[in-house]
């Protein structure tokens, strides 16, 4: 069922500023990839530039082996020549036209005699449990129930490509949880290649097959949402990614007694390999830091700062002059404010980051990663 | 195969290639063309009659043969200009009109600011009773054509000293009125004033209503007392508003031609407008159209200047309806009553009492007998009778008149379905590709007969449409010289309210109907339309009830064919047909009123309506 997309080269410039910065990007068959960054990445240009609502400067564009854009030969499919389809992240329902003419209208511009027309409609509306909302109008639902409508338009015309912006940005925090398995439910039962942005990395690691991170018009990197989370290629996706928001410190490295060691804070950490360079930037995330209320060998004395419980689990803000460190506890522990606690790493969680480039160090086989991972090679 | 050309198209990278292709992109698709096509028409339009405007002044033509047998038609000469200037006509034809013109217009404007600013303040702040009616109430003399507060003022100050009947004065106090209160720049003034302070009243109170109150509560938490609060919080805040009123006031004055005619014209009191008209009639062209040149200057530097000096400000306070103030209303105490009794008074003088005046008048068999037995309804019914007005039949058997009617109605509603349209179409390509050059030229050229007052427009086009151009036959005399000179004298507000309706429609919208592969026409005629449709049909009302009463605009390029009410009024002034002139401008004063009345309605259930779509368009 699902196709190809592949993106070659892609650059877009409002005046100045570029959206797209020589983009490259193969989306495979029934993938559900994820676009993902802050605002002003230019995730959103791309899948405007995918769905033909933006003319790219450069570059090509092609949707299961057809090309739908080259800058180079002059070629620019219109969007409703792209058997693409999209949810907007505000709906763009019409406003003046009930249910059955919002869903229809792709239908109905085909021709499609009109008993037909309504047949499908009907078919697509039960599957999302809608029925006998066919004659309302946008204004008389529920935003919930908005969102089923636009969902609804875009199954309708069954294109090959599901193209989604911030569809689930305008519901509240339940809703969109409901709202994600259905769409999660939707594309396993369809297949279809599906091209999903947002800026919020807990949808992006809960929908994706694929995560593309971006930041500044480029790709930063492309992964299973697993592997973006374990193993951020630079410092800025490790901060991007994960709430709450990973730790990072300065370290040293050095060797004693045969074995590579890492020094943050006074905290020290046998290395499972032996990097070239002296100090780097070392990253751990809250869950990887477990607090002992006894002396630890390895481990100065902090302070408790905060300590936050949240149902299931707690966070623990620890602090040793300056430096505030960031804990995920799943133990149900009873820390008192400013006791004395001592922390414990799992080494094999650290991820260390070159000062300079911000770009990861290690992999964990300990090679030396130089390059963020590029597209397309899983 | 594609691979293949793909690689070498990555290979051979040829910037000038992507270029070209880019731009054919964009000159072939449909916004393109049509942006095209109206900047060539509307350009012509616009354009064109400006410079036959300039050209007729500045090159000698075969018709000037009469000023002196020396001069060599086609050549070009400053001598019209400087006539005007420093000739022995200048005094006459240009200082002193040029004088009266910008002190009718600096005065008027002033009272209209001061009194609508005032009368605003308290129909929207104070807790004045019935405000809401008297706000309605007082803006009547501004939907009243200016030409009727004239015909009033006429019928109730007429003096036999210059020739006629008496008028009510004369009639209820027995002496006739002194000169200068009959005619000349004191009711000239005082009739602007009364017809425009409505405008200035609906300006400032626009912008009292979007205040946030919170400014003048912060003030009275910290002890100010209420003076202190009107003088230096109020009255900044809306001190744009009030200067943007004077401005806008004065700019229309320029072009107030009929007005000024009507009761300047008895005491040979000319301004630029009627100058203008004045030199038309007597052949004077060069003449004519020089002053038509003069006064598209004047309005163009005060509304640059506006523009310059309230820019940004002013676009902050022309909220229509606004926010609605929520704050206590000021208490004005044991002032409640008498002042109401004043605002009632006014909104009597200059809103009902002119109606009523003009009515009684047509009902006069004689004017200015005022015995019972000189009623009559013959204005209004009677056949033809030699003795009486020439033989002109009354006005509702009276075929000039009927056709007359007939015309206006056509007039009005052609030229209101076209200026709505196109203005949308224009909106459209404006909103839609702002920053590209064709947009920002159509914006331009769309805004530009803004700039020309109503009846130097009047002239351009008499100028350019009198004889055969190119293709285009001599328009000069048809009824389509009239609808397309209304369209593009309109087209600035038609552009103005399509652009708003335009800006309500989310682009999200357009897009959505693209991706369900929706071509442009198909987009415009099943999505922009509908949605348009509620913004552009007050739009359309406007333009309606304003062609109605149009009057210097055409006033030039009428001929007895064309004839609508408002120009068959005034010419049955010029002749002293006093009656059967208030008939038709009351006619006309009817058909503004129920229009006005038609506006407000759609006006209201329209606010209602967008409210649901922007419920509709957005959930946070």
């Amino acid at each position: 069922m699902g196709v190809t997309i592949d993106v070659k080269n892609l650059t877009k410039k409002y005046g100045k500023v570029t959206a797209l910065d020589r983009v490259n990007l193969t989306i495979q068959p029934g993938e559900f990839l994820v676009l993902l960054g802050p605002s002003g990445c230019g995730k959103t240009t791309l899948l405007r530039c995918i769905a033909g609502l933006e003319t790219p400067d450069e570059g090509e564009i092609s949707i299961d082996d057809q090309v739908v854009f080259s800058a180079e030969r002059g070629i620019s499919v219109p969007s409703g020549k792209r058997r693409v389809g999209m949810v907007f992240q505000s709906y763009a329902l019409w406003p003046h036209m009930a249910v059955y003419e919002n869903v229809g209208f792709g239908l109905r511009l085909r021709k499609i005699p009109p008993k037909d027309v309504r047949r499908q409609v009907d078919k697509v509306l039960e599957d999302l449990s809608m029925a006998g909302l066919g004659n309302r109008y946008p204004s008389e639902l529920s935003g919930g129930q908005q969102q089923r409508v636009a969902v609804a338009r875009l199954l309708a015309s069954k294109p090959p490509v599901f193209l989604m912006d911030e569809p689930l940005s305008n519901l509240d925090a339940r809703l969109r949880l409901d709202m994600r398995s259905e769409l999660k439910r939707l594309h396993y039962q369809l297949e279809v290649t599906t091209v999903y942005v947002t800026h919020d990395q807990t949808e992006a690691m809960t929908m994706a097959t694929r995560v593309v991170v971006m930041e500044g018009g480029r790709i930063r990197q492309i992964d299973a949402p697993q592997e973006i989370y374990r193993k951020p290629a630079n410092i800025f996706i490790a901060e991007f990614v994960g709430m709450p928001r990973i730790n990072t410190f300065p370290a040293k490295i050095f060797m004693q007694n045969g074995t590579c060691w890492a020094e943050m804070d006074g905290i020290k950490i046998p290395l499972p390999w032996i990097p070239a360079q002296k100090e780097v930037r070392a990253a751990i995330r809250p869950e990887d830091i477990t607090i002992s209320v006894n002396p630890l060998e390895n481990s100065p004395e902090f302070q408790v700062y905060a300590v936050l419980p949240c149902g299931p689990e707690i966070y623990v803000q620890v602090k040793r002059g300056n430096r505030i460190i960031m804990i995920r506890e799943t133990r149900q522990l009873d820390l008192q404010m400013d006791q004395p606690v001592w922390l414990k790493i799992d080494p094999a969680a650290v991820n260390l980051y070159d000062i300079q480039s911000g770009l990861l160090l290690i992999s964990e086989n300990g090679k030396t990663a130089e390059q963020p991972t590029k597209g397309g090679n899983k | 195969m594609n691979k293949l050309a793909n690689s070498i198209g990555l290979i051979h990278n040829n910037p000038f290639k992507r270029q070209l292709n880019l731009i054919r992109h964009r000159i072939t698709s449909p916004q393109f063309v049509i942006s095209v096509l109206l900047l060539v028409v509307l350009g012509y339009l616009v354009l064109m009659p400006l410079y036959g405007l300039a050209e007729r002044t500045l090159v000698w033509k075969d018709s000037d043969l009469r000023i002196s047998k020396e001069i060599e038609p086609g050549t070009i000469t400053l001598f019209h200009w400087k006539n005007i200037f420093s000739g022995r006509i200048a005094r006459s034809f240009f200082y002193k009109p040029l004088l009266n013109t910008l002190l009718t217009g600096t005065i008027a404007a002033l009272i209209a600011m001061l009194l609508g600013s005032f009368l605003a303040w308290l129909v929207t702040r104070t807790d004045l009773p019935g405000r809401n009616w008297l706000k309605t109430l007082l803006t009547l003399p501004y939907i009243i054509p200016s030409f009727a507060i004239a015909l009033a003022w006429e019928t109730l100050f007429r003096s036999p000293k210059i020739g006629g009947q008496p008028g009510f004065f004369q009639v209820i106090f027995n002496v006739p009125p002194p000169e200068w209160l009959s005619y000349g720049p004191v009711p000239i003034i005082i009739t602007m004033a009364v017809h425009y302070f409505p405008f200035a009243l609906l300006l400032v109170s626009g912008a009292l209503a979007t205040i946030d109150t919170q400014l003048e509560e912060g003030a009275e938490i910290l002890g100010a007392s209420r003076w202190t609060i009107l003088r230096k919080i109020t009255f900044p805040v809306v001190a744009p508003a009030v200067i943007a009123a004077f401005v806008l006031t004065f700019g229309r004055t320029i072009g107030n031609f009929a007005l000024q005619f009507l009761l300047g014209l008895p005491v040979h009191y000319h301004t630029l407008a009627t100058m203008l008209y004045m030199s038309l009639k007597m052949g004077f062209e060069p003449i004519a159209y020089v002053l038509g040149i003069i006064l598209i200057v004047i309005t163009s530097l005060v509304v640059y200047g506006s523009n310059r000096y309230l820019g940004k400000n002013l676009r902050r306070y022309e909220t229509v309806g606004g926010k609605g103030f929520k704050g206590e209303p000021a208490r004005l105490g044991p002032w409640r009553w008498p002042v109401f009794s004043m605002v009632g008074t006014v909104a009597f003088i200059t809103a009902i009492f002119p109606l009523m005046l003009l009515a009684y008048q047509t009902l006069m068999l004689v004017k200015g007998r005022f015995d019972l037995g000189n009623l009559t309804l013959h204005f209004w019914i009677g056949a033809s009778d030699p003795d009486i007005v020439s033989g002109e039949p009354g006005v509702l058997q009276n075929p000039i008149i009927l056709s007359a009617a007939w015309n206006s109605i056509r007039l009005a509603v052609l030229s209101s379905i076209i200026s709505t349209i196109l203005g949308l179409i224009v909106a459209y390509l404006i909103v839609r590709n702002h920053k590209s050059v064709t947009a920002t030229l159509l914006d331009q050229i769309s805004f530009l007969p803004f700039l020309f007052p109503a009846i130097a427009f009047g002239a351009m086009y008499l100028s350019l449409f009198a004889t055969r151009q190119g293709p285009i036959p001599a328009l000069y005399g048809t009824f389509a010289l009239l609808v397309i000179i209304s369209v593009v004298k309109r087209l600035p507000y038609a552009v103005r309210t399509g652009t708003s309706a335009i800006t309500q429609i989310g682009v999200e919208l357009e897009e959505a109907a693209q991706i369900e592969g929706a071509s442009w026409l198909q987009r415009i005629r099943m999505v922009v339309m509908p949605l348009a449709t509620s913004g552009i049909v007050s739009g359309f009302m406007v333009t309606f009830v304003g062609m109605m009463r149009e009057l210097s605009l055409i006033i030039l390029l009428i001929t007895p064919q064309t004839a609508v009410l408002m120009t068959l009024g005034f010419r049955y002034a010029e002749d002293g047909w006093v009656q059967l002139s208030n008939a038709l401008v009351l006619l006309v004063t009817l058909i503004t009123i129920i229009g006005e009345l038609i506006v407000w309605r759609l006006g209201k259930s329209r606010l209602s309506r967008l409210r649901e779509k922007q419920m509709a368009g957005k959930k946070e």
